[in-house]
């Protein structure tokens, strides 16, 4: 009995001796007691949740020193130290994690697309089932407000500016050449194919510091970064063949996509505005290798491609039909590192370089021009916490441009140039707390062609309302150096500049998201001349002024009526700029005052297709009518589109798609070419600007196959 | 003496039993919160036990597993991005360790599903081949694995209204992994086990 006794008081006293009480209390950032609250003293048992008061207490016997980890779902676990001798650890404050879904969003300006988005606007298989974009990024995101479709170009053209002041970017690299080549007024183009991304960020204005040398617009694609699975994919259509392999082993993965085009078949089909001596047919070569390092991701892309078409259309001024034969070839190489280093910080590192080289024949004069370009950009960033990241890096850009023109039987022009950009740039996120957002950045760069320095600050803020709602502003200065047609005459330029204001707001509710946007951007230093086209010995200067003010509204649901989804975009633009050879300040022939997209898609169970249609509508756009007196003043009639796609889901890995473009065959006008010289009666002659054909129709076949035949077609609808 | 030295050796013993059986009774403790519907206190108790014992992957399987449960729970639709990041931490420690583990990796294809169900038009493109990748290799690692036939036939029964797939044979291979569970024997005490029911469940959907 006595034995036993002191066995059980020894027991006892094996857990009580040196047995501390620790206590204390959780709340949040307001103060407000934590209900169940896991709070526990690291490396041991020992521990308890907190009480509905936010109150905590258990014993420990441990000692000396420790840490009591504090961690709530939802909320950043928090690691106080405190001493065993000192078990009163009183009041501990947790913040709230700002990653997570309801946390706010700097998007003012910026569409996101992919799995990496909080708010998607669009998906990336958006860019193959929206009727008419015909598996084109530009054309996809010409759906979004803020673009404007022009149909002769086929380019994106953002909020007033034009084309070539949008960047693009491919894994944080830019991107020198992003179209495919094409002939005057005939439209062109994106060259990736969608299958290769797996996230896209649109930004139509008030971007980041990391990116410069765009006025208006940057578009960021990124890479996928490790395929699923192996898988070989089959693409038989009417204008070509393609075929996609994908291939894993180890810590690598390979894909390689090709494709032939040929446009033959269509252009038999479907009556053409212009003469086709040769169809236009492009031979693409697109290739990702990945390699996963403990710490990092190595990638290399790769593309190739070779286009001509040769054809001939009539030009008002000249006495006989323009013939145009091109020959093409692109070759894009994009690699980049990146890698996480000890204490939270990322390393990245990339580097492209672009060969563009067109052989032109203009009747029997001769154009040869190359572009050499190469993007060298290091990035460093910082987490201090979850709420504090500081970024900052540095670019380098440099572009070799020559061009030789052989006029038939007659003299020899070249020019050329080699113009280096150096780049610098900071920028910090701060999240105040869930509901406040901040991000500020400075960018400086210098040219060394034109010798001129550029300094731009950028700043945006978002501020959460409700639940459901925010808003986002956003302020910045861009800057860029005048483009290749100007620089290849002369190197005395300024780098034209633009300063955009943009307020957002946003109302996110169950796959229901509205978007409403008022922007003003104010343009300066751009790029003037005094003769009717730009030739080499114009008087060039940096006096030209423009602004482009508006709203832009988007509304999407996916939820309202089972199996459809649909998108309604809708732009309001008022712009106004003297640039190039204008003689006052006009809004120029690109931009339309009203745009308005709807898209729709709809899946049919019982027909396993999916039926979209996409409507097109822009007001007139502007035009120089030669026989009034004002410039620019003349008004083409309304643009109009419907567009309609089927994909039939033969099988899992089988798919039927086919698609049509202006289904109602509407007659569009893009504008008008005056002849150069009034006719007897003092009258100018013109010819409209039309598409080469009133409609594109395609149809193909797509196979997948792979090893464990569950990847569908599905996947590509 | 006798009784001086059993009752040292009955201390000694005491001692390092009580270290031994602190895993097990917590790990007893937490599962028992578990089954009494407390996920919340059980998670926080396997937290604690994950942090004592570093060379235990179960304390934070279970931790990954009782959150990703949750998160298919309709009533915690706005914490879904909580809890699945809850239990990717979890998973992402001990599969760092030991990636060729198959449970972690069926309760890493759940996870990915938990936030597929989420917004299928989204996610089903990125994430289907991701899931389908995840059991591709624990079939291969572990084919005779009643947890991993099971979850996988299961997956593709969700997807199958979408890719027509044949049911027929998927229900076949519900069946096929019932008499795996049958003749399953965990490793530990405290080894998963769980799946049984939920596969006797779906075949009678199978055979309606």
């Amino acid at each position: 009995m006595k034995t036993s006794f002191i066995f059980l008081f020894m027991l006892c006293s094996l857990f009580v001796v040196g047995q501390q009480k620790i206590t204390g209390s959780v709340v949040d950032e307001k103060g407000n007691p934590i209900l169940g609250a896991n709070v526990f003293i690291e490396g041991s048992y020992d521990g308890a949740t907190t009480n509905e008061k936010g109150f905590f207490e258990f014993t420990s016997s441990e000692k000396g020193t420790k840490v009591l980890v504090i961690s709530f779902l939802g909320y950043e676990t928090l690691k106080h130290t405190f001493s065993m001798e000192h078990p009163a650890v009183g009041i501990l404050k947790i913040k709230e994690s700002v990653n997570t879904l309801d946390a706010v969003v700097i998007n003012a300006g910026t569409f996101e697309a992919g799995d990496k988005a909080k708010v998607t606007v669009l998906k990336p298989l958006d860019i193959v089932t929206t009727a008419g974009s015909n598996a084109n990024i530009v054309a996809a995101l010409q759906t979004l407000p803020g673009t404007s479709t022009v149909g002769e170009s086929g380019r994106l053209f953002v909020r007033g500016g034009e084309s070539d002041e949008t960047q693009t970017f491919v894994d944080g690299i830019r991107v020198a050449q992003p179209y495919g080549a094409s002939a005057q007024n005939l439209p062109t183009r994106g060259r990736f194919s969608p299958f290769l991304f797996s996230g896209m960020s649109f930004s139509t204005g008030g971007y980041s510091a990391e990116y410069g040398e765009a006025l208006s617009s940057v578009l960021l694609l990124n890479t996928i970064d490790e395929p699923a699975q192996e898988s070989t994919q089959i693409s038989l259509m009417t204008v070509g063949l393609g075929l996609a392999n994908t291939q894993k082993w180890n810590k690598n993965a390979l894909t390689i996509n090709t494709a032939y085009l040929n446009l033959e078949p269509y252009q038999a089909m479907i009556p053409q505005r212009v003469k086709w001596y040769k169809p236009y047919q492009s031979l693409s070569g697109e290739s990702v290798y990945r390699h996963q390092f403990e710490k990092g991701l190595f990638k290399l892309y790769a593309a190739f491609d070779a286009a001509q078409f040769d054809l001939s259309q009539d030009k008002i001024n000249a006495p006989y039909l323009l013939r145009t034969d091109l020959h093409n070839s692109n070759f894009y190489l994009n690699s980049s590192y990146k890698v996480t280093l000890g204490t939270n910080w990322q390393f990245f590192t990339g580097m492209s370089y672009a060969l563009s080289e067109n052989k032109i024949n203009l009747n029997d004069d001769f154009l040869h021009n190359t572009e050499h370009a190469s993007h060298f950009k290091a990035r460093l960033k910082k987490s201090f916490s979850e709420r504090v990241k500081l970024t900052f890096g540095t670019d380098y850009f440099i572009t070799k441009f020559d061009e030789n023109y052989d006029v038939f039987q007659g003299s020899q022009w070249q020019e050329g140039y080699q113009a280096t950009i150096g780049a610098v740039y900071a920028e910090t996120d701060i999240f105040f707390s869930k509901k406040l957002a901040l991000k500020s950045g400075i960018r400086g760069a210098s040219n060394s062609y034109i010798h001129k320095n550029a300094f731009s600050p950028r700043l945006a803020l978002a501020y959460k309302l409700a639940k459901e709602s925010q808003i986002s502003l956003a302020y910045g200065v861009f800057e860029q150096a005048p483009s290749q047609d100007y620089l290849k005459y002369s190197s005395d330029f300024e780098n034209q500049k633009a300063t955009h204001y943009i307020l957002n707001y946003q109302y996110n509710f169950n796959k229901r998201t509205f978007r409403a946007e008022l922007y003003y951007k104010n343009y300066s230093n751009l790029v003037k001349y005094d003769t009717p086209t730009v030739v080499y010995n114009a008087h060039f200067t940096n006096n030209g002024t423009g602004y482009a003010q508006g709203l832009d509204l988007f509304w999407r649901d996916n939820k309202t009526i089972k199996n459809l989804e649909y998108w309604v975009s809708y732009s309001y633009i008022d712009t106004k700029r003297d640039n190039i050879n204008y003689p006052n300040k006009v809004t120029p022939s690109f931009a339309a005052n009203h745009n308005l997209s709807i898209v729709t898609k709809y899946w049919i169970e019982d027909w396993k297709s999916q039926i979209g249609f996409s409507h097109t509508f822009n007001s007139g756009r502007p035009y120089n009518d030669y026989n009034q007196q004002t410039f620019m003043n003349g008004l083409t009639k309304p643009y109009n589109n419907l567009s309609f796609n089927w994909a039939y889901l033969i099988s899992q890995q089988k798919i039927v798609y086919f698609s049509v473009t202006n289904v109602l065959g509407t007659k569009n006008v893009y504008g008008y070419e005056y002849a150069n010289s009034p006719d007897a009666n003092g009258y100018y002659n013109s010819t409209a600007i039309t598409p080469t054909a009133d409609r594109f129709l395609f149809l193909g076949f797509f196979w997948t196959i792979s090893d464990n035949k569950k990847e569908n077609q599905l996947n590509n609808l | 003496m006798k009784t001086k030295i059993t009752l040292l050796l009955l201390v000694v013993t005491g001692v390092i039993a009580t270290a031994q059986n602190q895993f097990e009774q917590g790990m007893s403790k937490a599962l028992d919160l578990w089954k009494q519907g407390k996920s919340d206190e059980a998670t926080a108790l396997f937290e604690r036990i994950a942090g004592a014992e570093k060379s235990q992957w179960l304390p934070n399987y279970y931790i990954a597993l009782i959150n990703t449960t949750e998160a298919f729970n309709p009533a915690n639709k706005d914490k879904v991005t909580s809890l699945l990041s809850k239990a990717n931490a979890a998973l992402d420690i001990e599969l760092a360790k030991t990636p060729n583990n198959v449970e972690l990796l069926v309760v890493q294809a759940m996870a990915q599903t938990a936030l597929l169900v989420t917004d299928p038009m989204t996610y089903g493109m990125t994430l289907a081949p991701k899931i389908n990748g995840i059991y591709t290799k624990a079939s291969i690692l572990a084919p005779d694995n009643p947890r991993v036939v099971y979850c996988r036939a299961e997956f593709d029964m969700g997807g199958a209204q979408w890719t027509g797939a044949d049911v027929k044979e998927i229900c076949g291979r519900v069946a096929h992994s019932i008499d795996l569970f049958a003749s399953f024997k965990p490793e530990t005490p405290f080894s998963p086990t769980w799946g049984l029911d939920r596969a006797k469940e779906t075949l009678q959907k199978c055979t309606k």
